[in-house]
């Protein structure tokens, strides 16, 4: 099933699953199997912005101030970052484009890839103003022991399943032989490793980073590293459009509205899809006793940071069906987070770059009778 | 014209929440009870609450997907009284 451009036959996208059917030929929208995607699309664009718009001149004054225990904080946590997005910038594209079957979540995958690129631009921005040269932070990322073994954790399953996809589109279904070892080719083996992998794209995105953006915003809280803060700030609103469309194609799976197979896959594999949050969450605790190994900072230590990801791992479980497994973390441990968190609570002058929801283009053009109330003659 | 509905949260007390201010989410706060929430607008889905009975109305179309049996209370108004799980 080799992969091709522009596939001839005539499909149709209404009928087809969302991966693994027939690939994708006409990009048209007018018609939609799950117009949810066009609409993440809309609200995604209408998010954009560039790292350059962001002053971050004044952070490398209070850079100099911090300790070195939250110059480690610090840094660790935007190397981290910058494996993130390393990661989400190119491989929803190689993973998920040659297996998706529908234009809307086709493009949904790219437009999510390429924000994804816009973050890792603007960690270059961050640290080019930091450092004179930056390059020991990000060869770092790939020595740092701490940092592989996340690295690993989050890109095997992606790694996984594109090879599985390279197979079957070369040679087929069946066994195949390469360097010695012998692979056993299914298109519901696909399917179970895309399952596991969307599970963890979802971890990734829905908790994993959500971890780093409280240590981001622990600073701000104390009027630290601002421009940093701006930027993470609208890192973490996309975020949380990217981590509605993978809860979105978990949901879709699992109330069998989209491929019955997959409906089964979800059955079958939700044990491991669970390991796969816990996981996660294993390994953010890890990560934060890493973070706070020299001493802790104002307002965020160890055991808060902690909390925080069973916190967000119960929310972010229950959103795709599972039971919140930490029964006793129901409250928020860092309220001051979803401060950060609000889209749309930075409402000033559009030409402003602060402004984080400026939607070009958008005209209301609905009138009623009750919108001049307000108006005397 | 107000449009008062009783709202009962995680099995406490009534709560009286009128649908024409604001939603439910914002409501809920006025009555100083601890909120999840991310993003306010119906787009991250972290506010996503049980509804046990009742029916709310959306102000905004939810970009979250909404499981059966949930509620996304950032961006919907009562339209009945609420039995919810927070």
């Amino acid at each position: 099933m080799s992969y091709s451009t522009f596939n001839q036959e005539q499909t149709n996208p209404l009928t087809e699953p969302m991966f693994l059917g027939n690939s994708v030929n006409v990009a048209r929208y007018d018609q939609q199997k799950h117009s949810i995607f066009e609409k993440l699309i809309e609200k995604q664009i209408s998010f954009f912005w560039r790292p350059e718009e962001i002053d971050v001149s004044r952070d490398r004054v209070d850079f100099n101030k911090l300790t070195d225990s939250e110059k480690h904080v610090f840094i660790s946590n935007l190397k981290y970052q910058t494996l993130l997005d390393s990661i989400q910038g190119r491989s929803p594209n190689i993973a998920l484009l040659p297996i998706v079957s529908i234009p809307e979540l086709e493009t949904w995958i790219e437009t999510w890839s390429f924000f994804e690129t816009i973050h890792s631009r603007s960690y270059t921005h961050i640290l080019r103003n930091l450092f004179t040269d930056p390059s020991e932070v990000f060869e770092d990322i790939v020595i740092n022991e701490q940092i592989k073994i996340r690295a690993n954790d989050i890109s095997q399953y992606y790694d996984d399943l594109i090879f599985y996809t390279q197979l079957w589109q070369t040679h087929g279904e069946g066994e195949v032989t390469v360097d010695g070892e012998t692979y056993n080719v299914t298109q519901r083996e696909i399917k179970k490793k895309l399952f596991l992998c969307i599970n963890s794209v979802n971890a990734l995105e829905a908790i994993r980073f959500y971890v780093s953006f409280a240590c981001t915003f622990a600073f701000a809280e104390r009027e630290l590293m601002e421009g940093n803060a701006k930027i993470i700030k609208l890192i973490a609103r996309d975020e949380n459009v990217h981590l509605t469309s993978t809860q979105h194609i978990l949901n879709l799976w699992q109330y069998g509205e989209d491929d019955p197979e997959m409906k089964e896959i979800a059955e079958e594999l939700r044990d491991e899809a669970y390991e796969i949050f816990m996981t996660a969450v294993k390994q953010e605790k890890q990560w934060a006793h890493y973070l706070f190994k020299d001493g802790s900072m104002i307002g965020l230590n160890e055991s808060m940071l902690c909390q925080y990801v069973e916190y967000i791992a119960n929310l972010r479980m229950q959103a795709i069906g599972f039971d919140a497994p930490f029964e006793n973390m129901r409250s928020n441990p860092l309220p001051w987070m979803n401060k950060y968190l609000v889209s749309d609570n930075v409402q000033v002058a559009p030409q402003e770059a602060e402004i984080t929801s400026y939607l070009v283009g958008q005209i209301d053009s609905e009138v009623n009778a009750s919108d001049l109330g307000d108006f005397d003659l | 014209m107000t449009k008062t509905f009783k709202v009962k949260v995680n099995g406490g007390p009534e709560l009286a929440v009128d649908a024409t201010e604001g939603t439910l989410l914002e409501a809920l706060e006025k009555h100083q009870l601890e909120m999840h929430y991310h993003c306010r607008s119906g787009f991250c889905g972290a506010c996503r609450t049980k509804l046990n009975s009742g029916q709310v109305r959306y102000t905004t179309e939810p970009l979250a997907y909404v499981r059966k049996g949930d509620i996304l209370p950032c961006c919907c108004v009562p339209e009945s009284d609420l039995d919810i799980e927070h």
